[in-house]
């Protein structure tokens, strides 16, 4: 619903993303604010800030295969991981710009993830999340007991520093340009696909794969194409992550990181991109809010033990996502699209 | 040429013969409807007509061309659209949205390019949206169009089904059971809508009813299906003195 007086007069209007100057005034502050942050705040915060960035990648992947498609993916972790090791190989072995490894990461990345897509032509649901844990322990695997001299094997690879132009972009502040850049156009991206004819293949087929079919839609090349695209995010942030940690190894990527990624787009909401990316703002948050506030808890009251505490740090980030699942199950999408549809609406009911 | 055809179709689940050598034609221009009691075989029929369902042994004509090999999805992008018996909207999208993704069959945008959005994205989208504001006009929901369609009553939902199957511009329409649980005003509107659809679109239709009042009024021609056999043939006044149809619909005299 639009706020009162604005009235879509051309079809481009009426599906355009912001419809309003104040909303294109918002997004402009935003980025401003996103561009001069490393000038406000310290380099601490800008660390976390990159992790966020490469999250916010992979989540909108996730976001367009499991919220949109409906496919559950419990690989994505894998699907980074398989893009992580590609950009390792190809910068460490071939001494390509980041500017090509970077897409071949996800190219890479979206062939692993296509293989699994296939399975979903013929299971759905319950059965699809398991066949994509294997993917997980298929990539677990395959890089452990390669030869070591392929990728590293337990001892992980080392990655040398993007580099453009001769400037070495290692620094946490070059790297979050690099990851901000990646990401907004990952993000418009993802707004281009779920507002095509793709995005409505995506949610046809999920809502009722049935009647897609019928309506002339080809039910597995669409459940491929969204592991396509969703391991293609998960291959982007993975070369990302390459470049911020200089090292990649297996236990980077594991299941336990794909689970989070869900609880990401549970929190967010599903089906919206904009909710993936606050659902990873939320979520890193609070990991990033329990991880400080831990040491000093354990510090300031000694006689609990440093090892309580950490293990009750998870349980506490455990039961926040219980909690938002039970107060707030559709996502905070949700909430606030409910709160913006009161405002417009004030002080009428409906 | 005949739209669509089945010819000696037979299918079966088992050891049922849903399907027994049927063989009907649809004719230009024409509202066949296709009747019968309980478990006659309408919807396998029309399942089969839309490839949805494979039969074991018979073709599957659309204008001369067999299409019994198709995935369903291939039949209906050469041409083939129908409606659901109860509704199968997408209840996640809006109106427009739902009907959009009937439109998907006339789309040529790659994901590459949905990806980078270029203009000429934008440009298709647009006129596609132009064709479904003619189907939303055309259906008199426009007071609906941004609505989603999990909210809407049923009789506005068969409405944005029908708007769905038009979108694709078929070259031939089928229609499972579109009466059923409907009141009687609602069964009006969709009975001028299907008028409606012959008369502008010059599209024929096929229509799998069990409301005679509606198949009376509305078919050229009646097909009667019972045990999965064609028993009779013919125009509604004919098929109501057809003694073979009244034996299957009210039994035996003893």
């Amino acid at each position: 619903m639009d706020p009162a007086g604005v009235f879509a007069v051309r079809y481009s209007q009426d599906r355009a993303l912001l419809r309003t100057r104040k909303q294109w005034f918002a997004l402009a502050v935003f980025l401003a604010a996103l561009a001069a942050l490393p000038l406000l705040v310290g380099p601490r915060l800008i660390a976390v800030a990159n992790i966020m960035l490469i999250s916010a990648i992979v989540v909108v992947g996730l976001q367009i295969c499991t919220g949109y498609a409906g496919q559950v993916n419990l690989g994505q972790a894998a699907f980074m991981g398989v893009g992580a090791y590609t950009a390792a190989v190809l910068a460490e072995r071939t001494g390509l710009s980041f500017l090509l490894t970077i897409p071949l990461s996800g190219v890479a990345a979206a062939g692993f993830g296509f293989v699994f897509g296939l399975s979903a032509a013929r299971i759905k649901g319950f059965y699809l999340a398991l066949t994509t844990i294997a993917a997980q322990f298929v990539f677990h695997f395959a890089v452990l007991n390669l030869p070591g001299s392929w990728l590293g094997g337990s001892n992980g690879a080392t990655v040398p520093p993007a580099t453009l132009f001769g400037y070495r972009i290692a620094s946490d502040t070059s790297l979050y340009y690099l990851c901000l850049v990646c990401t907004v156009i990952m993000v418009y991206g993802a707004f281009g696909i779920v507002r095509s004819r793709f995005g409505r293949a995506f949610i046809a087929v999920r809502d009722d794969d049935v009647a897609a079919g019928i309506m002339g839609i080809n039910v597995v090349a669409t459940k491929a194409t969204a592991f396509l695209v969703g391991a293609f995010y998960a291959g982007v942030g993975g070369a990302l992550w390459a470049y911020m940690l200089r090292f990649v190894a297996v236990d980077q990527f594991t299941l336990f990181n794909s689970v989070f990624f869900i609880a990401m787009i549970i929190v967010g909401g599903m089906g919206s991109v904009v909710g993936a990316l606050i659902g990873v703002f939320v979520i890193r948050a609070i990991q990033e809010l329990i991880t400080s506030l831990g040491p000093e808890l354990a510090a300031s009251v000694p006689f609990l033990g440093g090892d309580i505490v950490f293990a009750s740090m998870n349980v506490f980030l455990g039961g926040a996502i219980a909690l938002f699942l039970i107060i707030e199950p559709k996502g905070l999408m949700h909430r606030w699209n409910i709160v913006k549809a009161g405002y417009r609406l004030w002080p009428f009911p409906y | 040429m005949t739209p669509l055809a089945a010819r000696d179709v037979t299918l079966r689940f088992g050891g049922v013969i849903a399907l027994d050598r049927v063989t009907v034609e649809v004719r230009p221009d024409e509202l066949l409807a296709i009747i019968g009691p309980n478990g006659a075989g309408k919807t396998s029929l029309l399942n089969v007509l839309s490839g949805f369902y494979r039969p074991h042994s018979g073709q599957v004509e659309l204008e001369g061309e067999t299409i019994r090999s198709l995935r369903v999805d291939q039949v209906a992008r050469s041409g083939v659209a129908r409606t659901f018996q109860g509704t199968h909207l997408f209840a996640g999208q809006t109106v427009v949205e739902n009907i959009l993704v009937g439109r998907d069959v006339h789309m040529r945008t790659n994901i590459l390019q949905a990806f980078c959005y270029f203009p000429w994205v934008a440009r298709e989208e647009d006129e596609h949206r132009r064709a479904v504001e003619e189907i939303i006009e055309f259906l008199e929901i426009e007071s609906i169009r941004n609505e989603r369609v999990g909210t809407l009553g049923y009789g506005l939902r068969k409405r944005v089904d029908l708007g769905r199957a038009l979108a694709q511009e078929p070259r031939i329409l089928l229609m499972d059971e579109p009466m059923a649980g409907m009141n009687s005003e609602e069964k009006e509107d969709l009975a001028r809508f299907i008028l409606d659809v012959r008369e502008a679109r010059k599209t024929p239709v096929v229509l799998v009813e069990h409301d005679m009042g509606v198949v009376m009024d509305l078919a050229d021609r009646i097909v009667v299906l019972d045990f999965g056999r064609v028993i009779a043939e013919g125009t509604p006044a004919e098929m109501q003195r057809n003694p073979d149809v009244i034996r299957a619909y009210l039994g035996e005299a003893q």
